[in-house]
């Protein structure tokens, strides 16, 4: 079995990570543009960021067999910084027809405020015009009123919503997200976001369509095996492999698809793993005991 | 040149990608925009096949060579040669915008996209001007990126320095790349380079490990007695390909120093002799991986 984590933060990650996730059947990544924990100065290491985004990372995950792709964006939280957003704005389209570049992202709000939208406005006049979908960042505080708000700002400009991924996702928020036509993301993440016990509940209540499960594993406590690991909680709990194999794979490589930038075709011949066939008492993973460990204890809470 | 490169490209691309590339280069002949120009360079990877490669007759490399000695597309895909003719167009500006242009491509520029810059640096203007750029780019420890500049192309072996030269070759071997598709390996071959690869050899010796046998053709011209005692090496030590480099530089240098060793390669010398040993059969047996192993930190 193989998945396609479409949000992952790789210049967090060590090169361990990278053979646990191979090992573990992980086929294709997206790296989102996000801030980095510190925030930026200066515009040039914007530039540095997002050439690494289409450079060193993307060269580092094919060493393991991984196919990475990314969404470029001045993300919502350093959109306040007006003056280094302008700045940023003006690099953006050197990025986004590049090879690889499979949306806009990730972008929306944070804190709501002025500038964040204003930016919001911008970035997807640019993916109107690059006809790219867009990846959007809901916020952590008052989450269900941003991501109305963030659904009514792209309506606005007559965004197709069939090419929006609204991200981080959960209870609360998803009918609206579906309801409107949107891709729903969930982000399985410990602690901070959603578990995937949470998550199974969820695809029990509202099916597969349009669902789509990332592990958003950066710089905290995260967990980049979050993808593999909620698959094989939901074959245990009885959901079945079609449906799975949708949220964790088709349904994330046919929403970033409509760029054009990504398709199976990338990764023809590279082996699949199955996962959950270590449930099963086999040990077919190629990363030794120590993804074993990592995937037998797969609930994230 | 160009008419040359757009027909090669023609046999394999997409006819709507060709019309593209034509319509592109017309309006930027037209009128010279950064831009238009920035988005055509990255937008190439919209219309070509991105596993599309070329396909090149003999003729047409020997054409190519013609015009600029060294110079190949063998083994280049569509991105890399629509991105080489795009850059020709380029190359047509005066010569501020030309290099503002050209850096800053490469400072925004993804891996395809760098190979193809460096892979153009043969067939542009101002070339003087791309030294540093291209010293820089050999700095990459990314495979397709160091080859883009040390393989297949005569920048390297007409602008470099000494020095410039000899980190390039060093890096060359150190990493395991092909060394007989450099340009100009022996014409620029020096001293200095022959006891950097000896040096290296005794380094990996002592650790245990091998060094490419293609390496000691750098010595071949530069043979002093530290190399007849790594020859002396090879031949106890090595294994038969070992055997056929030592060969290779004994019957180069021909002088009493290695007198003594002619004994030891009869084979090799029957070989080379009959044609069948030479420095680019013996680099083609040699297997070369598409990437590191390991870390590439560790170039």
């Amino acid at each position: 079995m193989r998945f396609f984590d479409s949000h992952v933060h790789m210049v967090s990650r060590t090169t361990d990570d990278y053979q646990r996730m191979a090992a573990a059947g992980v086929t294709a990544i997206v790296e989102p543009s996000f801030w980095q924990g510190q925030p930026r100065t200066e515009v040039g290491t914007f530039k540095d960021y997002f050439n690494s985004l289409i450079g060193f990372e993307r060269f580092r995950a094919s060493q393991f067999g991984i196919k990475h792709y990314c969404t470029i964006g001045l993300n919502p939280k350093e959109a306040n910084n007006e003056k280094l957003a302008e700045a940023v704005m003006e690099l953006l389209p050197l990025y986004i027809c590049k090879e690889g570049v499979v949306g806009i992202g990730e972008i929306g709000f944070d804190d709501q405020t002025k500038a964040e939208e204003k930016y919001l406005r911008w970035q997807a006049q640019l993916a109107l015009e690059a006809d790219l979908p867009i990846q959007i960042h809901t916020p952590h505080r008052d989450k269900k009123a941003g991501t109305i708000r963030t659904m009514d700002v792209l309506e606005d400009l007559g965004v197709d919503p069939g090419k929006v991924i609204i991200d981080h996702n959960n209870e609360e928020t998803v009918k609206a997200v579906l309801d409107r036509g949107y891709w729903a993301a969930f982000t399985i993440y410990p602690h901070t976001k959603l578990g995937n016990q949470r998550m199974v509940e969820v695809m029990m209540e509202y099916g597969a369509e349009r669902i789509v499960v990332d592990s958003a594993a950066d710089w905290g406590i995260s967990d980049p095996l979050a993808v593999p690991k909620t698959a094989a909680l939901m074959k245990d709990r009885g959901i079945t492999l079609e449906q799975i194999e949708q949220v964790t794979y088709f349904n994330p490589l046919a929403a970033y698809g409509q760029s054009g930038q990504v398709s199976e075709e990338d990764w023809a011949g590279s082996a699949g793993i199955d996962p959950t066939a270590l449930f099963e008492g086999n040990t077919l993973l190629r990363g030794g005991m120590d993804v074993e460990t990592a995937m037998s204890q797969y609930l994230i809470e | 040149m160009r008419d040359l490169l757009s027909t090669i490209l023609a046999a394999t691309a997409p006819a709507s990608a060709m019309t593209w590339l034509s319509d592109t280069i017309r309006d930027q002949e037209t009128s010279f925009q950064k831009r238009p120009f920035y988005y055509a360079f990255s937008g190439v990877s919209r219309h070509f096949d991105k596993r599309g490669s070329v396909e090149v007759t003999d003729e047409q490399s020997q054409a190519l060579d013609g015009q600029v000695p060294g110079f190949s597309v063998k083994g280049w895909d569509q991105f890399r040669l629509a991105r080489v003719i795009l850059l020709l167009t380029l190359g047509k500006q005066d010569k501020a915008t030309f290099l503002e242009t050209i850096a800053a491509l490469l400072n925004t520029a993804d891996l395809r996209e760098q190979a193809a810059i460096y892979s153009a640096f043969p067939l542009l203007p101002h070339q003087a001007d791309l030294v540093e750029a291209a010293v820089d780019g050999l700095r990459s420890n990314i495979i397709d990126i160091f080859d883009s500049l040390a393989l297949q192309n005569p920048f390297p072996a007409t602008h470099f320095s000494k020095e410039e030269w000899n980190q390039m070759v060093l890096k060359a071997i150190f990493i395991s790349r092909p060394i007989y598709k450099i340009f100009g390996i022996e014409s620029r071959s020096n001293a200095d380079l022959a006891d950097g690869v000896s040096y290296l050899a005794h380094e990996r010796w002592a650790a245990g490990r091998k060094l490419t046998p293609e390496a000691w053709r750098n010595c071949a011209a530069h043979v002093s007695d530290g190399i007849v005692a790594d020859l002396e090496h090879l031949l106890s030590e090595g294994d038969p390909i070992d055997h056929e480099a030592a060969a290779l530089v004994i019957v180069r240098d021909g002088s009493d120093r290695v007198r003594h060793l002619q004994e030891r390669i009869e084979a090799g010398l029957d070989a080379i002799s009959g044609g069948s040993l030479t420095w680019e059969r013996l680099g083609e047996k040699l297997e070369f991986p598409a990437t590191l192993n390991g870390s590439p930190a560790q170039a």
